[in-house]
């Protein structure tokens, strides 16, 4: 009987274990919703064979190709990335859209971000040429936006016609989150916090 | 089909009334018997987890869906329910001595856990990363499977760390890390499994390190993983044959260890010859060790598992057609590879015979250990 009730026990702390990781999972997130920095990202066509994968779209951003000579800190006699984090300064445009101004491999940039000016944190992968004007593609984790059944299409059609924009809040660390898919100046979508 | 037990009992009872063991004697084993009979599963245990999986699937595939019909916070709030019911209600149905609906309930628990990641991936569009997503649901399912004792659970995790490595290491093009980490959640698991007492997850653990050692050998080195992997195994093997209680006690496998042995050591041969296919010297060397291997099974483990034997015989088979068409291939037309089938199914044939015919023959001792 004792080891029974104790079973039960751990059951219970097992279920409150797991829904507290889950919480803070979604706590996390909506943290970056509420007090983000806000971005306004223009959203490139994706070739259309990749871009519709289930119930979701594919994304590519403008700043999802960086021109290396945009990265400051690259190591003497390093002609290839590896893998790791890179961090993009974003500026605002004339257009109130958002454009990589600097970057910077591995570490967050030398000089504070200033007003007006947001870092974002993204992942390369290894292999990248860093030598002349090459680009490299980093990944921000907002490459992929969920639709409600059947919606996908019409957007996949729209994307390549007119501009859609992404608005992105991005935490201090640099972490970003989806908060709105909008099209022209309609938004189409907008996250709420839960 | 009677059981086991049944006919281990039914046994029991003709030795008693010839009187070749005592009563008491029998009680004992029958007793011992039903003390280990309960832990198998019988076929409604079985039935009852696949009603799990099929729930479970339902679930991912409800989260999936995208149903906006439902505010989130409410998806959010159903996934959770079905998690704590599934642990907490198995947990009630173990008490009540339900074994196989309680195991059959913390999968469905387990299945609410990884459905409530992939659900919060949804809702804030968060991309990439799925092997890390599936890691953290073997870390969920492995923790479970700790707190509750549950041998179903363990294989559970070494299922979603299986596929963990593979979405990592299968990437060829991509250029996602490899794995090597597996190694350390092998053995994690695996010192898991003593506690959960899931023979199992041992089972899947083994077979997924050959996998692992094949994928490492193809990244990494083909020559020298796959000779380490072939000498393991082949120690593994002489350890199991030649300790068998030790090697029992030590990886609770009842006896089996030994197949994996020559598994690991056949799935090594293979990614040996494989690596050297364009070396004939190299290739006939391999060939005779690998051949000498098989003969070296059949004889030291052929004779107390049927396992090993007919793991042998498919090694047999495979080694000699990958032999004759590397060696033999390009002046084979198709009516020499059907001659080439024949001869090699003749020759399979042979041996089986041969090898089965002396495994079954009555125990006739003719000299010590011949």
């Amino acid at each position: 009987m004792m080891r029974a009730n104790r079973l039960i026990i751990a059951a219970i702390a097992l279920s409150l274990v797991q829904i507290g990781f889950l919480s803070w999972m979604i706590a996390g997130r909506a943290a970056i919703l509420r007090n983000g920095a806000e971005v306004l990202l223009r959203i490139q066509p994706v070739d259309p064979r990749d871009l519709l994968r289930g119930d979701y779209v594919v994304l590519s951003y403008d700043i999802s190709q960086i021109p290396v000579s945009l990265i400051g800190n690259v190591p003497q006699g390093m002609t290839e990335t590896e893998e790791g984090p890179i961090y993009v300064r974003l500026a605002k445009g004339a257009d109130n859209h958002w454009n990589a101004v600097s970057a910077s491999l591995g570490v967050p940039p030398a000089a504070p971000a200033a007003p007006g000016e947001v870092d974002i944190k993204g992942y390369l992968s290894s292999g990248w040429g860093l030598v002349g004007d090459a680009i490299v593609n980093p990944d921000y984790g907002i490459e992929r936006f969920y639709l409600p059944e059947g919606e996908g299409l019409a957007i996949q059609n729209d994307i390549r016609e007119r501009p859609f924009s992404m608005r992105v809040a991005v935490a201090k660390d640099g972490a970003a989150q989806i908060k709105a898919l909008l099209d022209g100046d309609t938004v189409l979508f907008e996250e709420p916090l839960y | 089909m009677a059981s086991y037990a049944v006919r281990v009992k039914r046994d029991l009872a003709r030795w008693v009334e010839s009187g070749v063991i005592a009563p008491d004697l029998a009680q004992v084993l029958a007793d011992d018997i039903d003390a280990h009979q309960r832990k198998s599963f019988s076929f409604g245990s079985i039935l009852a987890i696949l009603a799990a999986l099929l729930f479970a699937a339902a679930l991912l595939i409800f989260v999936a869906a995208n149903w906006e019909a439902i505010p989130r916070v409410w998806r959010v709030g159903l996934i959770f329910a079905a998690l704590a019911a599934g642990y907490v209600g198995g947990a009630v149905l173990k008490q009540r001595d339900h074994p196989a609906f309680a195991e059959a309930l913390w999968l469905i628990g387990a299945a609410g856990f990884g459905g409530a990641i992939s659900l919060i991936g949804q809702m804030y569009h968060m991309s990439g990363d799925e092997a890390q997503a599936v890691l953290v649901w073997c870390g969920g399912t492995a923790l479970a499977a700790l707190a509750l004792r549950s041998g179903p659970l363990t294989a559970g995790a070494v299922v979603l760390a299986d596929a963990w490595m593979a979405m990592l290491a299968l990437d060829f093009w991509g250029s996602t890390p490899f794995p090597y980490e597996f190694a350390a959640v092998a053995l994690v698991l695996w010192a898991l499994s003593y506690w959960t007492d899931s023979k199992v997850a041992r089972h899947l653990i083994l077979l997924s390190l050959d996998c692992y050692l094949v994928l490492l050998a193809i990244e990494v080195n083909m020559f020298v993983v796959s000779v380490l992997l072939a000498i393991a195994s082949a120690a593994v093997f002489a350890f199991a044959v030649m300790r068998p209680a030790e090697a029992d006690r030590l990886a609770r496998l009842d006896g089996r260890l030994a197949l994996h042995g020559l598994i690991g050591f056949l799935t090594g041969m293979t990614v040996l010859q494989f690596g050297m296919i364009d070396e004939l010297g190299a290739l006939v060397i391999g060939a005779i060790v690998s051949f000498a291997g098989i003969a070296a099974a059949l004889f030291y483990g052929g004779r107390d598992s049927r396992a090993v034997r007919w793991i042998a015989y498919l090694g047999f088979g495979c080694q000699l057609v990958f032999t004759y068409v590397v060696t033999l291939g390009t002046m084979l037309g198709t009516a020499g590879f059907f001659l080439l089938g024949s001869a090699t199914l003749a020759i399979l044939a042979y041996v089986i015979i041969r090898i089965e015919r002396r495994v079954n023959a009555p125990a006739a001792p003719q000299g010590a250990n011949a």
